[in-house]
């Protein structure tokens, strides 16, 4: 009798539960409220006489779940951007800050995202935004001598840079279209 | 012990499927449904019987085990399938820019 208690209570706690994940904004609060979700049903599993299966809930729903949805979530909040200018324009240090660097730093503030920028030559690059998650590629012009920000046209937040650059005369911003060829 | 109460939380995960704006709220709403079947379908499972199905020599009335071998197998593909969503979800942030469904449909059309 006393074991019947103690199921119906959790199995109320589990509604509220549910509940709560399905009102909240928060994706990492959503992360977590699912690991106790999970344990609680653990929990019933063993009151409905089942402790294989919650063991092996235990294992995989509190465990495993959360870890890789953390994991995933934290690799889609970076915007990685490919550098091929050898000037100070992505410079990021200290005492020198460079003009691209501080224009991408307060779009990506802006959005909750992580800048990570990464060099590289130009002949080793062919194809890359099929092949890879790149964001943007930064190149120089050499007649003209204005910077070029390479992006996808599908993606929304190309649109908000292009806005955002609009006043700059030294910086141009280029959609390709998926399927074009980089260079 | 009341399969009404589990079904209720089948019906809370459905509904957050139905109305959620984001994708990872999805997926998250998707392993709720799920999880809460696997209760409904021990909670059937438990209707006769008291004892933990283990073979001893004076243990009668068990549950009925079935339910439980197929709900393993039911949790262990579970987990595949919400890693195969989360790294489409990936691509997609980094194809479209956005997770928002609205945003997504109005750019897909």
């Amino acid at each position: 009798m006393n074991a019947m208690i103690i199921a119906d209570s959790l199995q109320i706690l589990l509604i509220i539960i549910a509940a709560v994940i399905v009102i909240s904004k928060d994706n990492l609060q959503m992360v977590v409220f699912f690991a106790v979700f999970s344990l609680v049903t653990a929990s019933l599993y063993y009151f409905n006489q089942a402790p294989d299966v919650a063991l092996a809930e235990v294992a995989i729903g509190s465990a495993i779940m959360p870890l890789i949805f953390i994991i995933s979530i934290s690799r889609q909040r970076e915007f990685i951007v490919i550098s091929h200018v050898n000037d100070e324009f992505l410079s990021n240090h200290t005492y020198k800050i460079g003009k691209g660097y501080e224009l991408l730093s307060e779009f990506t503030r802006h959005y909750g995202l992580k800048l990570k920028i990464y060099k590289s030559e130009l002949g080793s690059l062919k194809g890359i935004f099929r092949s890879r998650n790149v964001d943007l590629i930064v190149e120089k012009c050499p007649s003209t001598h204005r910077y070029l920000l390479k992006g996808k046209e599908s993606s929304i937040l190309m649109n908000k840079l292009e806005q955002m650059t609009e006043n700059e005369p030294l910086i141009e911003v280029i959609k390709i279209r998926e399927g074009e060829t980089d260079d | 012990m009341n399969p009404i109460l589990s079904f209720i939380v089948v019906l809370i995960g459905i509904y957050g499927l139905a109305t959620s704006k984001n994708i990872i709220k999805s997926i998250v709403c998707l392993n709720i449904t799920q999880t809460a079947v696997i209760l409904v379908f021990l909670n059937f499972g438990a209707f006769h019987g008291s004892n933990i199905p283990i073979l001893i020599d004076k243990v009668i009335d068990m549950t009925d085990p079935l339910p439980q071998a197929l709900m393993i197998t039911a949790i262990v593909i579970g987990a595949a399938i919400t890693a195969l969503a989360l790294m489409l979800s990936i691509k997609i942030f980094h194809y479209y820019g956005t997770l928002d469904w609205k945003e997504l449909i109005e750019r897909e059309g």
